[in-house]
């Protein structure tokens, strides 16, 4: 499955996304890209009612993810009922057309 | 004529540079008189389209994509800080029922309407008037969108001194970053920029919290003025809702805060915030601020926060003897 790619920083081991040229904890200049697993725990969401010019939905779901290996990104959460801590699996699905092109980018569901 | 202009542009932020980067000019005495100019105008399009150019200022990799909104930002961050310090959707109505009673009393504001806890949140039929924008924050939790200026002139204590108008002095600016998205801070809930802008404000004004007798703080959406009145050291962490609660924030209570009406009455003509809060501060502090005057202020305090935190500004302002 396609996904995001995050920098381990090889001083430090800090995991950061999106991408810097130095480590947010220790300026390091080194990093070795990684990929989030494939499961995670929701931080926050927040259900979006009044979503921007360009998505025609209803409302949608956004919230932040912690993966299992640390890697932290937001995405659409497509699980009914959501709530913090709960259990999601990682989807790479179009989120968004900009300038008429499908854009990827992560998507979750409910998993144990 | 002919004089030097200069365009600055730094988000929500933009008003707060502007006056810094004034301010900078002037004490570095390269510069006698410097106006500082804030305008936005975003009421030309529809509101998706204002909040679609304003969404442009997250991360266009890591939060753009997604279909993120500054509402949804601050909705994430709500979600976690009222859970953390057990802050209730009655404490946020709190803040915007303070604020738009404020801007009845001020004659520029945008918003000039009286609200009612029943009307905006607790009659069943609440809804309809505050519909969800992005849970837990509903549309009276937000700031609107709003076409406006601000602007203020600084100059040298001299040429002050020659003028008939009280004394306002910058004594304090700060300013501090944090990162670009919400997901890269290790406790998402710590407003880590208002924090260091604040505390460089103070140091350099040489007084503390305490001292402060009017503050205008960056409510673009209530959960904020809260979290700023915490961080700021107005209140420990965790009791700003407490002390909104007591009244200690309205005009009249120990730390008025946003007597102008803040971004939630004034308006948020997002170039021209951070200006305006100055010119509120130097109307309190000189006696000029008309029904909404905080008696006996004589030091103010603002916040200009720019992104969702991540590039902010705060002043300590003092009226001189």
């Amino acid at each position: 499955m396609k996904t995001i790619t995050a920098y381990k920083c090889k001083s430090c081991g800090h995991v950061m996304f999106p991408h810097h040229y130095r480590c947010l904890n220790c300026n390091g200049l080194e990093f070795k890209e990684i990929k989030p697993t494939t499961k995670g725990r929701l931080l926050t969401f927040t259900i979006v009612d009044q979503l921007p010019w360009g998505i025609d939905e209803r409302a949608r779901v956004l919230g932040v993810v912690e993966f299992d290996n640390g890697v932290k990104a937001l995405g659409v959460i497509k699980a009914a009922n959501p709530r913090i801590g709960m259990r999601l699996r990682a989807g790479w699905k179009p989120v968004r057309v900009i300038a008429g092109e499908k854009v990827y980018g992560l998507t979750f569901r409910k998993t144990k | 004529m002919p004089a030097a202009a200069e365009r600055i542009e730094n988000g929500p932020a933009s008003g707060g540079s502007a006056v810094k980067n004034g301010f900078l000019g002037v004490a570095s005495g390269y510069y006698d008189i410097v106006l500082v100019v804030g305008g936005e105008k975003m009421r030309e399009v529809i509101g998706p389209k204002a909040t679609d150019v304003v969404a442009s200022m997250t991360h266009p990799e890591a939060e753009y994509i997604y279909g993120v909104t500054l509402p949804a930002l601050a909705g994430m961050f709500a979600r976690l800080y009222m859970e953390k310090y057990d802050i209730t959707h009655e404490h946020l109505a709190m803040v915007a029922i303070k604020n738009q009673e404020n801007g009845l009393l001020n004659p520029y504001a945008h918003i000039q309407m009286k609200i009612t806890m029943e009307g905006i949140l607790t009659h069943p039929q609440a809804h309809v008037n505050s519909p969800i924008v992005a849970d837990p924050l509903r549309l009276y939790d937000c700031c609107p969108v709003s076409d406006g200026a601000a602007a203020v002139l600084l100059t040298t204590e001299e040429i002050a001194k020659k003028l008939k108008k009280p004394r306002v002095m910058i004594a304090g600016v700060g300013q501090a970053t944090d990162t670009h998205t919400l997901q890269e801070r290790s406790d998402p809930t710590d407003l880590r920029a208002v924090r260091i802008a604040s505390e460089k404000a103070f140091k350099m004004a040489g007084l503390k919290p305490k001292d402060i007798h009017v503050a205008e703080l960056h409510d673009a959406f209530t959960i904020l003025e809260i979290a700023e009145s915490e961080h700021a050291g107005f209140f420990p962490m965790g009791k700003g809702a407490k002390a909104l609660e007591n009244g200690e924030t309205r005009i009249g209570g120990k730390l008025p805060i946003n007597p102008s009406g803040g971004l939630k009455a004034r308006g948020h003509p997002v170039g021209a915030t951070g200006v305006a809060q100055i010119v509120e501060l130097v109307w309190q502090l000189r006696g000029e601020a008309g029904e909404r005057q905080v008696k006996d202020a004589s030091n103010g305090f603002s916040v200009n926060f720019g992104g969702f935190g991540n590039n902010v500004l705060a002043f300590v302002l003092r009226r001189e003897a």
